[in-house]
């Protein structure tokens, strides 16, 4: 996994559970023994929804997905083209503060099986 | 030692012209009347958004001094949009302990004074800091739980229109309500989409209103037999479930230890629907079907007023309203009158003894579950 394409996550070194990175220790079980890693750019929808009315800086309709990535982890990512298929398997980006599915899941490069 | 309710006021909801602070004072003078204006110890005030919304600050003493209260001490208590259950968990623990011998419990929220927008985003500051970032809101939250609730149980999506259809049908005999008028599946099904699966008529309302109880020491037909409180992950990507609240789970686990009381005893309740998906969640969640069952329980009727086991007799949140801060002590209000024979055209034909309500605050983060009855009348906290 190239440092420059995988998300970064925390991984739990007592736990093994990995979330999206968060200041503090590990939700699940509170250990301080996390540390960043990498895991590929990918996940799958568990659910998409379209909001009629955009939040304060955002363009209607704006739309959100559910993925789930490797390992477990679990995104809340804003789609910027067309609503994605539950089940389907999408690119995520980090954008500034906010996850971004990207495309429809066609691969990107060094991104790796999910 | 035993607590009980002895007057509960329900005050109209809807777009009212009145303040947070009138409001307040109108549920909680009428309260003082039903309990024979005998000295009150303690005046506690639930409220979310006093001050964003509410735009008034210092809630007690303002109150203290249109009720001529100064006499009694007391606080203001948030929990999000389970408040209304929080001021009373917070009030019956003082009176329990011995604290206090009577308490004055108001809740309130004023909603409808600032835009949608603004209210809108005002209950997302309830959700973690992550989801608010991707501009995410409850609505936007609670079609993502809806979605995988559908695909997970294979449900039958017409349960959700069912829950709706049900409530406001019971909202017709609740002069309070904002909504008492019965609309059909079809009216549901059609009504604009608001978050894809969530159509403006599976969403509660931007509302206001409040409620008012007059709790003492000792026993009556709606005694506070148990309360239990849950919580869990902030974000919704922390969440072990998607498709069941486990804060739910907990604070019904809680309650029902603390009454001594099994679910088979409780005979009707008052659930948070705010999103019309969480009746069918609320109901599995507490126990009284199991995962997936709850869309068969709102097609055939058994959640009806004349079914098995009625669910919001008043109308619930989404045909009374949601004044948020104020919901958990209405659904209270409500459970209470229908235990002591004061719910009128609303009174079940059971007649329950035990009853049960259940708030939720934010997006499942934060759930109080309060059991009331007449049966085994054993002390709270
Ligand atoms: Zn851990």
């Amino acid at each position: 996994m190239s440092e420059a394409v995988g998300l970064l996550v925390n991984g739990c070194a007592t736990c093994h559970g990995r979330y999206l990175p968060r200041p503090g220790r590990c939700p699940r079980c509170g250990s301080d023994r996390v540390s960043p890693l990498r895991i590929p750019p990918k996940g799958t929808v568990l659910a998409a929804t379209e909001l009629s009315v955009a939040p304060a800086g955002f363009t209607a309709p704006h739309r959100l997905a559910l993925l789930e990535a490797s390992d477990g982890v679990r995104i809340l990512a804003v789609v910027r083209g067309a609503l994605p298929t539950i089940g389907s398997v999408v690119n995520v980006i980090r954008d500034a503060d906010v996850y971004v599915v990207v495309d429809d899941g066609s691969p990107v490069p060094g991104g790796g099986p999910a | 030692m035993p607590v009980h309710v002895s007057a509960a006021v329900a005050g109209r909801v809807g777009r009212r012209p009145e303040g947070l602070v009138d409001l307040l004072v109108e549920v909680g003078d009428r309260a003082l009347d039903l309990a024979g204006r005998k000295p009150v110890d303690l005046l506690f005030v639930g409220a979310m958004a006093a001050e964003a919304l509410g735009e008034t600050e210092n809630l007690v003493p303002q109150l203290a001094d249109r009720l001529n209260l100064e006499g009694a001490g007391g606080v203001r208590v948030d929990a999000a949009s389970a408040s209304g259950a929080a001021v009373f968990h917070t009030a019956v623990q003082e009176l329990a302990a011995g604290r206090a011998e009577r308490a004055l419990v108001l809740a309130g929220e004023k909603m409808t004074s600032q835009p949608v927008a603004e209210v809108t985003r005002v209950l997302a500051r309830s959700l973690a800091p992550s989801e608010q970032a991707a501009g995410a809101s409850m609505p936007a939250l609670a079609a993502l739980v809806a979605q995988r609730y559908v695909s997970r149980f294979a449900s039958d999506p017409a349960a959700f229109d069912a829950v709706t259809v049900q409530f406001r049908r019971s909202a017709q005999g609740n002069a309070n309500a904002q909504f008492p008028t019965p609309v059909s599946p079809e009216e549901v099904a059609s009504s604009r989409l608001i978050a894809s699966p969530l159509r403006l008529l599976h969403c509660s309302a931007i509302s206001d209103g409040a409620a008012a109880v007059v709790l003492e020491r000792g026993t009556g037909p709606a005694t506070v037999l148990g309360l239990g409180q849950g919580l869990d992950a902030l974000a919704l990507v922390d969440r072990t479930e998607l498709t069941s609240f486990k804060a739910t789970r907990t604070a019904a686990r809680r309650a029902y230890e603390n009454a001594h009381l099994t679910r088979k005893e409780v005979e009707f309740a008052e659930l948070h629907d705010a999103f019309a998906p969480f009746a069918l969640i609320d109901l599995e969640d507490l126990g009284f079907c199991g995962a997936g069952e709850a869309a068969a329980w709102f097609l055939d009727g058994r959640t009806a007023p004349d079914g098995r086991f009625p669910v919001n007799p008043s109308g619930g949140l989404l045909g009374r309203g949601h004044p948020v801060g104020a919901s958990g002590l209405l659904q209270l209000v409500e459970v209470a009158r229908q235990l002591r024979g004061e719910s009128g055209s609303l009174a079940l034909p059971s007649a329950p003894k035990t009853g049960l309500a259940q708030s939720i605050g934010g997006l499942g983060t934060h759930v109080f579950v309060t059991l009331l009855g007449s049966a085994g009348t054993e002390a709270a906290a």
